[in-house]
């Protein structure tokens, strides 16, 4: 999916640098070419993990020279650690494209960042309004109570 | 050896004839050199005898085995004696071999393999086969082993990168390239710093904590690994009264993820919680950072001069200062977490009293609570460093950034201080009106919020019987034609900061008393008074306005009447008066204004001075001072119809 965004923005930007030179074109162009670097390892790492698996599918036949059953031992043993290293070398280039869309997926992360700052204004916003209301109603509650009290025959002096 | 001995004998060394020619010439065989002759020497070794004697072995063996069938024969014993003998035959052909090797004159002309025995072919098959599948299954293990580790790789990095983007949502995080790989750091960091703070005009420095390094813990689940006092929490409170290192209080001790104690190390059920931690933990971390820029500032605007507050003590985390009102206030910085508790309660140098007992005595003293001003310090904080690059709408609610933004011309500091002084002394204003209004039964006391922190606002509120006397019969009107029946006098006291300042009408002044028509009797006039005179100033004006009323009652009616300060006279006949004195008195248990009845008799040609007799009446309530007055009108009018 991320090398589809990548090709669909790189197309874009393809288009975009033949109007007009600049930072956007530059960036358009490092972005093809790190596309196609990336997609080039992947091809590198899967054509080792298949060649070398036919390789090792291929010396299956047993020979008649136990000098070169040896032989392909050896060499099996070398076309497995090649499989497993293209492999890493796999999962790292999928480290990478997280990474990279982590950081680098500025599109969403401005969008994400105005709405929590949309929402925590919003939070702001009704916080100060039910302080206020507490407010009044703590003011309406206090004018109440005092109405009341000296209004009552029950009055304490206070300690002073 | 008991086989019998084979002796070869060899030809003597003397030429012999070979062969003779035809023409007689005779063939003498050519000399033997010493490398050929030791050639054939070798050559001659025959060694049918060796195989005859292991061949004889096997057979004993073979015998010896089937003799000894039983239990405890080994499976392996068989393999061993083959590899036994297999080794002696390699051994002697390695000596033949080195041997010939040894000698330069001899070769091996050939090697002829010999003739493959049918099952040997099948044996040498089988175990090249065995072999090889011995390597795939090795292979197959191997493949095994790497795919659940690349697997456990993959989880952990979903793990990871599931709870960055977590946090990414809420925390700005940071990747730094970093050049040797490490395996508990891959160079991100959570930024949690302020960039529109630091700039060189608000003075603020970066804090240490501001970059927090993300490193994985043994699960490889994202952790942050902080010392547990390496963050702060702001600490105010009332010098002796409040303790400046209070064990007592539960803070919320957040543990890092990645366990720093291990006893307490506890193991997350979920990455959830993980995460929530994390967030917790980062959190804390933000507020002791806010808690350090507002002790920086507080730092900073203490070496200023201010109004509301003098040093009185400066050490490292702490600040101590007088505010006026016999207050002392401290603000200090502590370190917050777990292993602070301890410390705190072992350097506790400070009285220190149970928060408790401390805010019942803070309570008693008129000292306001400790953490609502904690809070409101760090508010107004909060919009001074943050309020100035955000537009803050100005709405009712907003109460508190309005008065901060009039009051900038003072620092913070000053402010607060000002602030905190205004409460107390606006809680000793109260109490003095408290205890006036509760002893006087018609007076009420009405409190207005005024939502800034250094103005406070009450009124006392006096509301008189409504007058029997019908409007519409000689009324009194002002110049300006308004009517001046009043059912509610108001006497407003006002304190800003430590003034205290009163408005109300029918003051007891000596102006208004050279002019005593009704439209100056009924005008508001403001004043200053102190915190020690304010209740006789409030009785004072209560009884003015007392006798203002009784005074506007008797012009209603016709009567001659006067007022002189709070007395109110009325003319019964030609020289003789009778006056309606109040007496205020705050200490007065039964209520603050009783009232005396003053009888003079006008002096004549005859007799000098003024004769005068005074009866009390007491306390009396308005509508017992109404019907007095009524009485008196009544005598008033009487006297006058006698003398007529």
């Amino acid at each position: 999916m991320m090398m589809k965004n990548k090709a669909g923005g790189a197309g874009g930007g393809m288009s975009g640098s033949g109007e007009g030179a600049g930072p956007t074109a530059a960036a358009a162009a490092a972005a093809l070419q790190k596309q196609k670097a990336l997609l080039q390892r992947v091809e590198t790492d899967i054509t080792s993990v298949v060649d070398n698996f036919t390789q090792i599918v291929n010396v299956a036949r047993v020979s008649d020279l136990p000098v070169k059953n040896s032989q392909e031992a050896y060499m099996m043993e070398m076309r497995a650690s090649k499989m497993v290293q293209a492999a890493d070398s796999i999962l790292k280039l999928v480290s990478e494209l997280k990474q990279t869309a982590i950081f680098s997926g500025f599109a969403s992360l401005n969008d994400h960042v105005e709405q929590r700052i949309a929402e925590f204004d919003q939070e702001a916003e009704k916080t100060n309004r039910l302080l206020a209301r507490i407010g009044d109603d703590a003011s309406a509650s206090l004018k109440e109570l005092e109405a009341h009290y000296y209004s009552s025959s029950q009055r304490l002096t206070p300690d002073v | 050896m008991d086989s019998d001995m084979e002796i070869s004998l060899d030809r003597l060394p003397i030429k012999r004839l070979e062969s003779i020619e035809e023409n007689g010439a005779e063939r003498f065989p050519s000399d033997v050199g010493y490398d050929d002759k030791r050639v054939s020497l070798i050559r001659r070794i025959d060694f049918a005898w060796a195989l005859e004697e292991e061949d004889e072995l096997k057979n004993n063996k073979k015998k010896k085995k089937t003799s000894k069938e039983g239990p405890e024969q080994w499976q392996w014993k068989g393999m061993v004696e083959n590899l036994q003998s297999a080794h002696q035959e390699l051994s002697v052909i390695i000596d033949l071999i080195n041997t010939v090797e040894a000698n330069d004159a001899v070769t091996v002309a050939g090697m002829t393999r010999p003739k493959p025995i049918p099952n040997e072919i099948l044996s040498d098959l089988a175990v090249s086969t065995a072999t090889k599948l011995q390597s795939y299954r090795h292979l197959g293990k191997f493949f095994k082993q790497s795919a659940k580790s690349l697997e456990q790789k993959v989880n952990r990095e979903a793990r990871f990168y599931g709870a960055l983007i977590r946090l990414q949502r809420n925390w700005k995080v940071k990747r730094q390239r970093v050049l040797a790989s490490n395996a508990s750091n891959e160079g991100f960091t959570i930024d949690l710093s302020d960039s529109s703070l630091y700039d060189p005009a608000s003075g603020f420095r970066p804090s240490t904590l501001s970059t927090i390094r993300v490193e994985h813990d043994s699960a490889g689940m994202l952790a942050i690994n902080l010392p547990q006092d390496s963050w702060y929490s702001l600490r105010f409170g009332f010098v002796g009264l409040n303790s400046i290192d209070n064990p007592n209080e539960s803070d919320e001790h957040i543990n890092s993820t990645t366990g720093q104690d291990p006893i307490s190390e506890k193991q997350s059920v979920s990455d959830d919680e993980s995460v929530k931690e994390t967030h917790s933990l980062l959190r804390e971390v933000h507020k002791s950072i806010f808690a350090e820029q507002l002790f920086d500032m507080l730092n900073r605007e203490a070496f200023s001069e201010g109004v509301g507050f003098s040093i009185s003590g400066i050490r490292e985390n702490f600040m101590e200062m007088n505010i006026g009102q016999g207050a002392s206030l401290f603000v200090s910085l502590y370190p917050s977490g777990k292993n602070a508790s301890i410390k705190k309660s072992e350097s506790a140098n400070m009285l220190i009293e149970s928060s408790a007992e401390g805010d019942c005595r803070v309570n008693k003293l008129g000292f306001p609570s400790r953490a609502s001003y904690e809070i409101y310090l760090q508010q107004i904080f909060h919009e001074h460093a943050f309020g100035k690059a955000k537009d803050q709408p100005k709405s009712k609610s907003n109460r508190a950034s309005n008065q901060t933004a009039k009051d900038n011309n003072s620092g913070l500091l000053d402010h607060f201080c000002l602030s905190l002084a205004h409460r107390i002394f606006s809680a000793r204003v109260l109490v003095q009106l408290e205890s006036v209004v509760c002893k006087v039964p018609y007076l009420h006391l009405i409190s207005h919020p005024t939502w800034n922190s250094r103005t406070s606002s009450w009124t006392v509120l006096m509301t008189v019987p409504p007058s029997i006397i019908p409007q519409g019969r000689s009324e009194s009107q002002s110049l300006d034609g308004k009517r001046n029946i009043k059912t509610q006098f108001r006497t407003r006291v006002v304190v800003k900061d430590d003034c205290i300042s009163i408005e109300a009408e029918c003051t007891p002044n000596v102006v208004g008393l050279l002019k005593s028509t009704s439209c100056n009797l009924f005008s508001m006039n403001k004043y200053e008074c102190d915190l020690a005179d304010l209740p006789v100033i409030i009785l004072q004006q209560v009884a003015s306005q007392i006798v203002c009323w009784l005074l506007e009652e008797a012009r209603t009616v016709g009567t001659k009447a006067s007022r002189d300060f709070l007395s109110l006279s009325l003319e019964i006949v030609e020289g003789e008066r009778v006056s309606l004195v109040g007496q205020v008195n705050p200490e007065d248990v039964k209520g603050c204004i009783s009232w005396w009845l003053v009888m003079e008799n006008g002096c004549t040609e005859e007799r000098k001075g003024v004769s005068e007799s005074r009866k009390s009446l007491g306390h009396l309530s308005l509508d017992v001072l109404y019907s007095v007055l009524m009485d008196l009108i009544n005598l008033c009018g009487s006297g006058r119809n006698a003398l007529d």
